[in-house]
């Protein structure tokens, strides 16, 4: 849409006086962007905003309408507590940070027993692993030196166009943004471009999938996981070193529940037995992994 | 004696060349160590302790932070039909990738040391052809290997327990020592499952693997903290390449350049390497020029290296006058058996897994096997007791919730698979082919301009009864441990894992292992084989193979160990330490005498197998209870 790419280009001008920012101040600016309204490090307002929507589908927290499958009342944090769409904005102009927000450090975290939070210090990228995550995030945009396969779209113009397809899905539909519907009626529309392959909009919700719930799941020095949001309802201890494990705490049982009986019990039997597939074609067992790609 | 002894590059810093950098440094040769990737172990190869740039990081994990970077390198696949019917490649990118960084796949691998078995060697010989197969023996023997083995773990820093491993295991790899470190405290999971292996007469023991149950080799204990497979170790607990012997090649001399992609190696004359020539960190054309060239740099890119070096005296590559170079590339494709239990067993905390269960390695000669005409089938080792981790329980669960709706957070809230299910996957023997292959991409570049490598690969018949086969039984092992919930488990056979879990399923990496073997192998005929029972090519006197591509069987164990311990011999023959039949005779200063090595290590290792039972015992009774 005109008002998207609109948008794209100001926010690309908006990059370049950024420059390069201080950890610190990204800290600042993550916790600042988390309400609606004003404009990311990569998105324009409006995009954040309708990001935000998307992911508060995917994990829906306590002011969001619930979705069918997680019954009310929903009380542990979802992606708008956890920062998801913020932290997603931040990958996507992951280059305006020195080093850049993609690999963080190590060896640890300050959350086990270390004094130091090493996994703020990101990891410099040398120029050829640089080169691919500028492939990855901005495209090849017809530079040759990126184009020795051919163009790739970057995240950035997937996201972009993405938001802007929403919206025009939504408008289309129920006659508002994407951002101004109904939690069910949002639902709809990303689960129709889920289940299709064909698609246009697929490649845009798969990729935001996986980035929120990275977002969600992953060490909070990336952006989100948010007050470690989504470590707490997991029951994930995150990472434990340098700390580690006792021999009783590896050897031993733990002290957790049961699920005998529970709903957790009846839903993981369930997705269990869904997991007994029928054997795949001798022929192409990895067909079904087309796009697969572990970047 | 004064004079200098040979120089040797070495393409590639995994197991295989890692190995042999520091067998050749510390006999005094001039090495230097080419590496596609770069370091991210601070202060490798300096005075003091080994860093590490690895965490407790899942999104670190899947950016291809250690990896080879598939936008960058992508590689190409096709099936054999495709190949029949004239399509050039079905899918494009992240292909069987490695870490390429310092250190190779063991930055993130495993660690499982299983031994290759004495039949492992002798297939052909043993049990005869396999129909659409290139089954073939191996030049060696298990004795022949057998104190590489030794000498390998040794330095790599192996644990485990002689004493509780099965008559049958000793009887097929005998050991002459004990391991140098006992076994890590057993995961929980791990237990049930042994238990339940036992009340059906089988035997779970601790699993050989390169992790430090003590401080060992001047890097510390592990514990326990459950990123292993798939994650570089944050405190180097781990043994590996890098952290075992790079780091001592280095301090002995070897020079390491990391991010210099060699591409071509250069012919002195017909039978003769002068050097390669690679490109450096910069991206500035380079060459470098030695007495010696050794190839690690995996069976995939080993292959395509000796492929992008065609010439006019090896028009169809170097070292392929027998027109088998790149053929016969075998994976480990895994069956896998899972179960649910009502308690939370916690299988994420531990080296991946501690137990092995390898009473299904086979051969066997079910009925269904004849059926498929096929003589026998074998399976593998099993990992026991390891379940999925964060990452992969956040991606399975995606797989089955694409969008909105709360069920992804209702499941990742129970957290059921990563808390209360544990299973057993099993390494399944691959069979060689002559079709399954890498050649060389007709059409595709990779960043640096070079032809990409296209694998060819179908799964054979065999592996898949074979899957079929000893799934049933693993599952049965779930079924039989106590806690489990009734009836809550199921087997995955070879190929399902990667059809239903859909695109971008995590679990993608366990159906298709990271275990590339073949495509150089070795034979005393140089008309049916690449390299001789040294790695040496059978073409081309001073150019060695030191990777899994020499393997000529996949065995059903977890590679490493042994491409180890095929490298060190082909180091111990270059050094002219070892016999090496006409493998030293033309390379220049290295006639020295040589060491026998056979009768001794085999009157030692049945002293060993005699031993078992009782340290079986005793042992068993001392460390795990839960294990009767």
């Amino acid at each position: 849409m005109a008002i998207g790419r609109r948008s794209f280009l100001q926010g690309a001008g908006a990059l370049g006086l950024l420059a390069v920012m201080p950890r610190t101040r990204l800290l600042e600016l993550i916790t600042a962007s988390a309400s609606s309204g004003a404009p990311g490090h990569f998105l324009d307002a409006h995009q954040l905003d309708t990001l935000r929507a998307v992911t508060y589908r995917f994990i829906p927290g306590p002011l969001d309408q619930p979705g069918p499958l997680n019954s009310p009342p929903e009380t542990d944090p979802g992606a708008r507590e956890g920062h998801c769409a913020e932290a997603v904005d931040i990958l996507l102009n992951a280059f305006s940070f020195d080093p850049p927000m993609i690999h963080a450090g190590g060896p640890f975290s300050n959350r086990a027993g270390a004094g130091h939070d090493d996994f703020a210090d990101f990891v410099p990228l040398d120029a050829h692993a640089a080169l691919g995550w500028r492939i990855r995030i901005e495209g090849s945009k017809g530079i040759p030196e990126r184009e020795f396969a051919g163009p790739v779209q970057g995240l950035q113009a997937i996201y972009v166009s993405g938001l802007a397809e929403l919206d025009r899905r939504s408008q289309s539909a129920y006659g508002a943004g994407f951002a101004a519907v109904s939690g069910a009626q949002q639902d709809a529309i990303l689960l129709e471009a889920a289940n299709n392959p064909g698609d246009s909009l697929n490649t845009f919700v798969a990729t935001a999938l996986a980035q929120t719930l990275d977002a969600m799941y992953g060490p909070p020095e990336y952006g989100g996981n948010h007050g470690l949001a989504g470590w707490q309802y997991t029951h994930f201890e995150g990472d434990v070193q340098p700390r580690g494990w006792t021999d009783a705490e590896v050897s031993q049982p733990a002290s957790g529940g049961s699920i005998l009986g529970t709903a957790a019990g009846r839903d993981a039997i369930r997705f269990f037995a869904s997991m007994r597939g029928r054997p795949a074609s001798r022929e192409r067992p990895w067909l079904a992994l087309a796009g697969f790609n572990r970047g | 004696m004064a004079m200098a002894k040979p120089s040797v590059i070495i393409v590639g810093s995994g197991a295989g060349g890692s190995v042999a950098a520091w067998a050749l440094a510390t006999a005094g040769h001039p090495v230097v160590v080419f590496e596609k990737g770069r370091n991210l172990l601070p202060g490798l190869g300096g005075p003091g302790p080994i860093g590490s740039l690895f965490g407790n990081d899942i999104l670190k994990e899947s950016r291809s932070f250690e990896d080879q970077d598939p936008v960058l390198e992508p590689r190409s696949l096709r099936s054999q039909s495709d190949a029949h019917n004239g399509v050039a490649r079905s899918f494009v990118g992240d292909v069987n990738d490695l870490p390429t960084v310092v250190g190779g796949g063991t930055i993130h691998w495993d660690a499982k040391t299983p031994r290759f078995w004495r039949q492992d060697f002798k297939g052909l010989s043993l049990y005869g052809p396999v129909p659409g197969a290139n089954v073939a023996d191996w030049p060696l023997t298990y004795d022949d290997l057998a104190p590489f083995y030794d000498e390998v773990e040794r330095h790599l820093g192996v644990q485990g327990d002689v004493g509780r491993m099965p008559a049958h295991t000793l009887a097929q790899a005998p050991r002459a020592h004990q391991f140098v470190m006992p076994p890590n405290p057993p995961m929980y999971a791990g237990l049930l499952l042994g238990a339940g292996a036992a009340r059906l007469g089988y035997t779970a023991y601790p699993f050989p693997m390169a992790v430090n149950s003590t401080a060992y080799g001047g890097r510390p204990r592990c514990n326990s903290c459950g990123f292993c497979s798939g994650y570089g170790c944050p405190i180097n607990a781990r043994g590996g390449a890098a952290v075992s012997f790079l780091h001592d090649a280095i301090r002995a001399g070897a020079e390491l350049r990391p991010r210099s992609f060699v591409h071509r190696i250069d012919m002195a004359s017909a039978d003769r390497a002068a050097g390669v020539s690679y490109l450096d960190a910069n991206g500035n054309h380079r060459s470098e020029r030695a007495d010696i060239v050794i190839l690690a740099a995996s069976a995939i890119e080993t292959a395509r290296l000796l492929l992008l070096s065609a010439n006019s005296d090896h028009p169809a590559g170097i070292g392929n006058h027998s027109g088998q170079l790149g053929h016969n590339l075998m994976f480990h494709f895994f069956t896998l058996a899972g179960a649910l239990f009502n308690e939370e067993i916690h299988a994420t905390r531990g080296p991946s897994s501690t137990m092995t269960i390898d009473d299904f390695v086979g051969p066997a000669r079910p009925p269904e096997a004849a059926a498929a005409g096929l003589p026998y089938v074998k399976g593998g080792i099993c990992e026991t007791g390891g379940t999925l981790g964060y990452g992969q329980e956040i991606g399975i669960y995606a797989s089955a919730f694409p969008a909105g709706g709360g069920g992804h957070k209702q499941l990742m809230r129970q957290s059921a698979l990563r808390r209360h299910a544990t299973g057993i996957s099993m390494v399944g023997e691959d069979m060689p082919q002559i079709d399954n292959r890498v050649d060389l991409d007709p059409q595709l570049h990779d960043v640096y301009g070079f032809a990409i490598p296209r694998i060819t690969h179908s799964a054979h018949r065999f592996e898949l009864v074979a899957s079929e086969h000893y799934g049933p039984m693993l599952r049965a092992i779930c079924d039989a441990s106590p806690g489990i919930i009734p009836g809550a488990s199921t087997y995955v056979p070879v190929g399902t894992l990667a059809e239903l879990s859909g695109p971008g399923s995590p679990l993608y990496g366990l159906a298709t292992t990271a275990h590339i073997m073949g495509t150089a192998r070795m034979g005393d005929d140089p008309a049916s084989s690449v390299a001789d029972a040294f790695g040496r090519l059978h073409d081309v006197s001073n150019v060695f193979v030191g990777d899994g591509a020499v393997f000529v069987s996949s065995g059903g164990f977890n590679p490493t160990n042994t491409i180890m311990a095929l490298s060190l011999r082909m180091a111990r023959s270059i050094a002219g330490v070892v016999a090496a039949s006409t493998a030293a005779a033309s390379l220049p200063n290295t006639a020295q005498p040589a060491s026998p090595s056979g009768p001794a290590v085999v009157a030692a290792a049945a002293t060993v197998a005699a031993l078992g039972a009782a340290g079986r015992r005793r042992s068993r009774r001392a460390r795990e209870p839960g294990d009767d």
